[in-house]
């Protein structure tokens, strides 16, 4: 019997082992595949659940804020109230001051002579003129900083979500183009405007704020896409679900990872002193937290930055 | 080159010249011919063995080669017939060669060097396929068109006027369907 003898047994061997081998391998291969596949869901749900870690510590992070920020305004606002009233008092006080003053100078004539050298001499020592002079400045230069102050208190508390808000049913789609309209100037000259407006549903929500929302976003792309040859700005929004997606795109210059951590957090600003208050972001996201929303921002450095706002539809 | 292959260059071997050709071929390159098909093995040991089946039929090894590429079609597509059932033309198979299987080889395989095809389709029913691979295989490549023409019962021609192995960087295999 040789090797190519159709009936020696080793063939059928052979051809058992080879069938076997095979059936072997598919195993193998499909084991291989079920395990890529395992391994391709896990790394998705290890990323996603990197993803959510990050915005559970930034959300942690905001709270805190947001609890410091209602306690500091809700401190800065008393002193600020009395300040502020007593500064209204000393300035219809001075307006009485400045009345005897004058009244004092025009009868000076008539005073005998010492008085009149005396009453001239306190005059120069504590340049009383002067004071006269200064004095409405200063009290306009405090008016002005106590209002800055209350400002600032002001958006803290808007920060904080503090306030009790006017709740009623509007479409934020109307919203965005009222904004739009608001900001025509401002934006057509310069941007080029892609807008997808897909129609959504009506909701209830304080229009105002949202409207506010949308602005700030609105101007900082515009300010992003500043110096651009062909700058653009994309507006769009759907439904997904139960949720209105709104997302505000802009290929300007993009952020930083550094900076795309801290976008929401209060003064936190990227501009040069004395033209950001850094509260622009940080209001907000306490106005979307406050609708139940939610608001999230991705940016690539050099190519542009999206802000994606979702709201419950309730 | 990864085990299947061989494991189908043996299977060719034993069923045309019987197992007795296939352990002298063995011997003749001194190797042991164990192959896994998920395992990576020297090309250097498949074109040894191409050479000594050559010799030992004495049919010229680019012939060989793309007689091979027919067969190797077979065994692949009996060992993977999800690939084949996926597609119920031809040219649709062609097309799902690089996009599709190759993406399905990189899920179970590292590194399994696989060539790249790039794909250009003509109105009057021919299929460019732009062939990329440092192992220069085109000849292989034009005889697994072929096994699956056959598959497919459909009649083609295939044209090779751009070749790697004439200087170029790329071979180009243009199928017609007849």
């Amino acid at each position: 019997m040789t090797i190519e003898d159709k009936n020696n047994p080793y063939i059928a061997a052979y051809e058992r082992e080879k069938r076997a081998r095979l059936k072997a391998e598919e195993i193998l291969e499909s084991k291989s595949r079920e395990l890529f596949l395992k391994n391709e869901r896990l790394q998705e749900s290890y990323e996603l659940l990197q993803k959510q870690q990050t915005a559970m510590l930034q959300n942690e992070k905001l709270a805190t804020l947001g609890t410091l920020a209602a306690g500091m305004a809700h401190e800065i606002n008393n002193p600020l109230a009395f300040v502020k009233s007593n500064i209204e008092s000393l300035t219809q006080y001075h307006a009485s001051y400045a009345r005897f003053a004058t009244f004092v100078n025009s009868i000076s004539s008539h005073l005998p002579d010492e008085f009149q050298s005396q009453l001239k001499a306190l005059q120069q020592e504590e340049d009383i003129e002067f004071i006269q002079e200064d004095l409405p400045e200063l009290m306009s230069d405090t008016v002005e900083g106590l209002t800055r102050v209350r400002d600032i208190v002001m958006n803290l508390r808007s920060f904080a979500r503090t306030q009790s808000t006017d709740r009623c049913t509007a479409n934020l789609v109307e919203g965005i183009q009222s904004t739009l309209k608001l900001l025509h100037s401002e934006l057509n000259n310069d941007v080029n405007l892609k807008l997808d407006l897909q129609p959504v549903q009506d909701i209830s929500c304080n229009p105002n704020e949202l409207n506010q929302v949308f602005l700030n976003l609105i101007i900082n792309a515009k300010q992003a896409t500043e110096g651009l040859e062909r700058p653009t700005i994309a507006i769009s929004s759907s439904t997904v679900q139960s949720e209105i997606i709104i997302k505000i795109s802009d290929n300007g210059q993009g952020m930083s990872k550094k900076v795309l951590k801290e976008v929401f957090v209060p003064f936190f600003t990227t501009k040069p002193v004395g033209e950001g208050t850094g509260m622009g972001l940080s209001i907000a996201y306490g106005i979307i937290k406050d609708h139940n929303g939610e608001i999230n921002v991705s940016s690539v450095e050099g190519k542009g930055t999206v802000f994606t706002i979702k709201l419950p539809i309730n | 080159m990864k085990g299947v292959v061989f494991n189908v260059l043996e299977e060719m071997v034993i069923e045309q010249c019987g197992m007795l050709a296939w352990n002298e071929i063995l011997e003749a390159q001194e190797i042991e011919g164990i192959y896994t098909a998920g395992e990576s093995y020297p090309d250097e040991e498949l074109f040894g063995l191409v050479g000594s089946i050559s010799a030992k039929t004495e049919i010229p090894a680019e012939t060989l080669v793309g007689a091979f590429g027919e067969r190797l079609f077979k065994g692949l597509s009996e060992r993977n017939p999800v690939f084949i059932e996926a597609e119920s033309t031809l040219k649709g198979f062609l097309k799902s060669v690089h996009d599709v299987i190759h993406i399905e080889v990189r899920k179970l395989y590292e590194n399994p060097n696989l060539p790249d095809f790039e794909y250009e389709e003509d109105a009057d029913n021919t299929l460019l396929m732009r062939y990329r691979s440092p192992r220069k295989l085109c000849i292989l490549a034009e005889g697994l068109i072929r096994g699956a023409a056959y598959h497919y019962d459909t009649a083609i021609e295939i044209e090779h006027p751009v070749c790697m192995h004439k200087g170029a960087d790329h071979c180009d295999l243009i199928v017609r369907f007849l």
